[in-house]
């Protein structure tokens, strides 16, 4: 074999490798119009299903196109999605966590929403009002949802209204056995802070006054809200709370969750009896607002069409199946609620009273780095409600540059 | 390699003098062509990125639009600024009680099974996969095991401290706690370690121990008149990447603290806020690449230091 046809091979092979090696990226052009759209993996084979009939139904009314759903779990979701965004490899639609609206919008990676897409009026306000930023709307609501008091029927038969009645219940509770938590309190982490919001409204306060850039959460409703969960701590030891999931096991009488875990507890614990009521408040009934919202990213090549099937998604013959299959309640005022178990109509109490979280770009850092921590050293006793507020409160204001 | 033999076996001499200049830019080609695919996977996978990162780490970066340049001020504001940046310091005080518990927790546990495994003569391979399992487990299964191990209600750990008298701990939601606890699962996963101590004590001479008997040594002065000073390469570059391993801890503290959907905020009160979970967070949740890179160099630049200092303070030559 002579010297240069060993090279040729060596050469064509180490060339078709490296061409192997990068040919990966393109593909997927087809004949017709294809549009991407990713979305939070199905919370179950139902929703699937659902997810898939809309898909079809969306290209028989539209000939020619084709919808490819791209499922990311959720805790990866919003990783992948920034990394796309910055590789210009952004889909033409997709799921956005509400608090990211506006920081997209802000960074102009997420289109407008066309005048005349969709009529304002049919939606609930606060659910499409998580899609503002600037006075601007950014993208549809798909659906919505809520925290409310999960109370096991074996210890507590009559749901607590008010947070006089809660701290009785719980302390009864675990008088009449020390085994057992009144309340799976929440904690000083990310989720305990993103639940700490509805409490305060519950006192008739608000974290911040965003258009006033004023910090309000070391004003009383605020630390009268966390001085509550001190309170019910008493009646409810970490020991207990901190282990497994204590409300499914029964070592702990109540706990706060959404519409989310009700499934999940009807399936891996169907021997437990439990029901759901709105959350207990002081002054007026309150609690949070999340939920699902869409938008279209800049560099899609057909914004018009990703408008289409996002405003397909969430019109009033749909938006009910498909906000059940994300896990909530529709935001269109005319869709068909899907007929849930008894504990539905609770959520959707809560619904009516519930309160969009601050549009602050750094609220998550907020959230976590400053609210977590104070929450965290009044449960564990290391200051006073007033002062751990107080502290988080000057911190905040710090990071985002109000005086107020 | 194989070219240069290659061709003085082929090319005649008459011919060698007029084509001796192509042929050697061609066996270049031919060698740089061989390098080619590692070439690439280090330029693209190591280089590149490392180089991004360095720059990114010089500005204001979201990861979703333009960076902007800042200078030094991602680098002085991790420093020094702690309205900014409330837990740098605490997620660098937890790395570093992390790294001093855990690493000589690992050398330990993993010497101490090696050695076992190097005494027994039946069953050693059954033994060496059962030590091994854990570092083939995928992490996630790690965080659920451990967090049931852990549990403060159920938990196999209290319960089997509960046998000999000690009152039950809520290990993984009690500050103080939780270092020790996550070093105990980093030395329960110290297989890697432990295989390359097995291979340290197989390459210790017989005659050695042999000698050391006859002169009427017992087994503990063996141990560490011998068998300990002879392996002190092997614990030398073990101490070196141990600590290099667990400086840059992530993802056992990410599994273990993401539980029960909560978000990864690092632990009760920041206690297991590792240096490299909180780069993390900068990087993906509070989409502040920018420093998120920089909070990586001051990390690389930190472990070239405790490197170097290992390689002029520690004993590293067999004795």
């Amino acid at each position: 074999m002579s010297r240069g046809l060993v090279r040729g091979a060596v050469v064509a092979a180490l060339v078709s490798g490296l061409a192997a090696c990068g040919g990966g990226g393109t593909g997927g052009q087809s004949g017709g119009k294809e549009l991407t759209f990713w979305m939070y993996q199905d919370r179950t084979p139902q929703a699937g299903q659902v997810m898939e009939k809309v898909r079809e139904d969306f290209e028989k009314a539209n000939p020619g196109v084709t919808v490819k759903l791209v499922k990311i779990p959720k805790d990866d979701y919003n990783t992948k999605l920034g990394s796309a965004v910055a590789s210009k490899s952004a889909p033409d639609a997709g799921i956005l966590d509400q608090p990211l609206v506006s920081k997209y919008a802000l960074d102009g990676t997420i289109k407008e929403v066309p005048a005349g897409l969709i009529q304002e009026a049919d939606y609930y306000k606060g659910a499409l009002d998580t899609n503002r930023a600037g006075g601007k709307l950014y993208g549809l609501p798909q659906d919505q949802t809520t925290v409310a008091l999960f109370y096991n029927k074996k210890l507590v038969p009559n749901p607590p209204k008010t947070w006089d009645e809660l701290k009785q219940v719980a302390a009864q509770v675990h008088a009449a056995d020390a085994n057992v938590a009144g309340m799976n309190v929440p904690k000083g982490d990310g989720y305990g802070a993103w639940m700490f919001p509805g409490i305060v409204h519950g006192a008739g306060g608000e974290m911040v006054d965003d258009a006033g850039k004023k910090v309000l959460f070391d004003q009383p409703p605020a630390v009268e809200a966390l001085q509550l969960w001190v309170d019910l701590q008493k009646s409810s030891p970490r020991k207990i709370t901190d282990s497994d999931k204590p409300f499914e096991n029964g070592l702990a009488a109540m706990t706060i969750s959404g519409p989310w875990d009700v499934p999940t507890i009807r399936e891996q614990f169907p021997d437990l009896d439990f029901g759901v009521a709105p959350l207990p408040y002081k002054t007026e009934p309150a609690g949070n607002i999340g939920g699902e919202d869409s938008v279209v990213f800049s560099t899609s090549k057909n914004p018009d069409l990703a408008w289409k099937w996002l405003a397909f998604l969430s019109d009033a013959a749909n938006n009910g199946a498909v906000a059940d299959a994300f896990g909530g309640f529709p935001v269109h005022l005319k869709a068909q609620v899907v007929a849930g178990g008894p504990e539905q109509a609770a959520f959707l109490e809560q619904l009516k009273v519930a309160h969009a979280r601050p549009a602050v770009p750094q609220w998550i850092q907020v959230n976590d780095e400053i609210i977590a921590p104070a929450i965290e050293s009044a449960l564990t006793g290391k200051a006073t409600a007033q002062q751990a507020l107080s502290d988080a409160a000057a911190k905040t204001r710090s990071l985002l540059g109000w005086n107020g | 390699m194989a070219a240069p033999v290659l061709e003085r076996v082929t090319t005649g001499p008459g011919r060698r003098a007029r084509r001796r200049p192509g042929a050697r830019r061609r066996d270049h080609l031919t060698g740089w062509l061989l390098i080619a695919p590692a070439l690439a996977y280090f330029v693209v996978f190591l280089l590149y990125p490392a180089l991004s990162a360095l720059y990114y780490s010089f500005t204001d970066w979201n990861l979703r639009t333009e960076a902007s340049w800042v200078g030094l001020a991602n680098y002085a504001d991790l420093l020094f600024d702690d309205v900014k940046y409330p837990h740098f310091w605490k997620s660098v005080s937890v790395t570093l009680q992390y790294t001093l518990v855990a690493v000589p927790l690992t050398l330990v546990s993993a010497l101490a099974q090696a050695l076992l495994l190097n005494a027994i003569r039946r069953g050693a391979n059954l033994f060496r996969l059962l030590l091994f399992l854990p570092v083939v487990t995928a992490e996630a299964a790690v965080g659920a095991i451990w967090r049931w191990l852990y549990d403060p209600q159920y938990g196999l750990i209290n319960t089997l401290l509960g046998l000999v008298g000690i009152p039950g701990q809520n290990w993984l939601n009690t500050p103080e706690l939780v270092i020790p606890a996550l070093a105990f699962i980093a030395a329960w996963q110290c297989g890697i370690s432990m295989i390359i101590y097995l291979a340290g004590l197989k390459g210790i001479p017989g005659s050695i121990q042999e000698a050391a008997i006859i002169d009427g040594a017992g087994p503990w002065q063996r141990f560490w008149r011998v068998t300990f000073p002879m392996l002190r390469p092997t614990t030398f570059y073990l101490l070196v990447t141990g600590v290099i391993a667990a400086l840059q801890v992530f993802g056992l503290v990410y599994v273990i603290f993401s539980g029960n959907g909560r978000s990864v905020t690092g632990g009760p009160e920041q206690s297991g806020l590792t240096y490299v979970l909180h780069l993390y967070l900068f990087a993906f949740r509070y989409d502040a690449m920018g420093a998120a890179c920089a909070m990586s160099f001051i990390l690389l630049v930190f472990i070239m230091i405790v490197t170097a200092l290992q390689f002029r303070f520690v004993k590293q030559e067999a004795a």
